[in-house]
């Protein structure tokens, strides 16, 4: 996995936003995971079909946050979600 | 339960029998002890409770036929019903359905939902003598009405273990029949165990820690938190049934928005009990209304 990378969501895995927040469900494994507000807008950007790259492209303009920090913070969390099979990467 | 929405009859007892067919689901309890299985059949589900019973359950969750193991006594099997299958078929029947205690204060209700052993039936009977009626001690129904969730009454009993009941309720309290699948006593509603038994909307609801607080710790969740915790403690008959358990995502997620609930752990300790009644009615009490 790296920047250039791109993600699809598995058609077993549904979301819900719940207050400020996003809620993911595999409905296969039953596993639940929830993601803040940062995360949830890394996970819309997915949905969008973007790389990495452009996840951070987006997320450098809309957050307080240095470029490094943050491609640093998005990978680990797509890693996060990746084993949890709640992305996979697109081939 | 008050709901007349699904029908239970009975067969003649028969032992059960091996099945050719893989469970598609089992529950086992805390020691791995096998405790129900879940079987399909052709016009429904099987829910099978090893040397108790077999549960024929309609594909659509409206009807139960029961057939009980000989020798099984109708104490056993009404509660069996009550407690586990009816509250598996107001799943299916698209119900919100929880492993969960309520009481009655302030004339709302306030739930306790947990694991086994969290302490959801003890907090419903320290309640319950304490002029908080309970209104169930475990399978929790809420129905949306009216921009709240109506807490449902249940059963008017509660199941203890003996030091819980030796310690809330004296040893000169009338026990109801013995289970067969359980050391906890039962005892029946009445002027010492009072029962709430009209709907009563839901204020809030306490899930419960692992006792590891060395004092009472209220803690509010976060949205995501809450809806979490509630699908965690939810009861779902077909765990496969990817559109009814999308339909049970959306209405955990309402409801987990409609309010604020709470992490709650304290000591496991009896003579902190009268403390942590203290704190959980004046938090309950004050609640802010809505998220």
């Amino acid at each position: 996995m790296n920047l250039d990378s791109a993600f699809d969501i598995p058609p077993e895995v549904s979301a819900r936003k719940v207050g400020e927040e996003l809620v993911m469900l595999d409905l296969v494994s039953g596993t639940y995971f929830g993601l803040d507000p940062v995360g949830m807008r890394l996970w819309e950007l997915l949905q969008e079909g973007k790389s990495l790259r452009q996840v951070c492209d987006t997320m450098i303009e809309e957050f307080d946050v240095s470029r490094d920090v943050l491609e640093q913070d998005v990978l680990a969390l797509v890693r996060d979600l990746v084993d949890k099979k709640l992305v996979s990467p697109r081939p | 339960m008050r709901q007349v929405e699904v029908s239970l009859t009975g067969d003649a007892a028969r032992f059960q029998q091996a099945r050719a067919a893989e469970p598609f689901h089992h529950w086992d309890l805390p020691d791995g002890t096998p405790w129900a299985r879940f079987y399909r059949t052709a016009t429904g589900y099987l829910l099978s409770f090893p040397d108790l019973a077999d549960f024929e359950v309609s594909a659509d969750g409206r009807r139960v036929t029961c057939v009980p193991v000989p020798g099984i006594s109708d104490a056993t099997i009404e509660h069996l019903y009550l407690n586990q299958v009816l509250p598996l078929a107001l799943s299916k029947r698209g119900k919100l359905v929880f492993h969960g205690s309520a009481v009655e204060i302030g004339g709302g209700a306030i739930a306790f939902l947990g694991e086994s052993c969290r302490g959801k039936s003890t907090l419903a009977a320290a309640f319950a003598v304490n002029s908080h009626r309970f209104l169930t001690d475990d399978g929790l129904v809420l129905e949306p009405a009216g921009g709240v969730y109506q807490a449902l009454p249940s059963h008017p009993s509660l199941r203890l273990w003996e030091d819980s009941h030796e310690k809330l309720l004296g040893s000169d309290i009338e026990m109801a029949p013995s289970l067969a699948y359980t050391s906890k006593a039962r005892f029946l509603a009445g002027s010492r165990l009072t029962h709430c038994d009209a709907p009563r909307p839901l204020r809030t609801a306490y899930f419960l820690g692992d006792g590891s607080a060395p004092e009472v710790t209220v803690r509010p969740l976060t949205a995501a938190e809450t809806m979490i915790a509630w699908a965690k403690h939810s009861f779902l008959l077909d765990v496969e049934d990817r559109a009814l358990i999308g339909t049970h995502f959306d209405r955990i997620a309402t409801l987990a928005n409609s309010m604020i609930c709470y992490e709650l752990d304290y000591p496991r300790r009896f003579d902190e009990l009268d403390r942590l009644l203290a704190a959980v009615t004046a938090h309950a009490t004050n609640l802010s209304a809505v998220r």
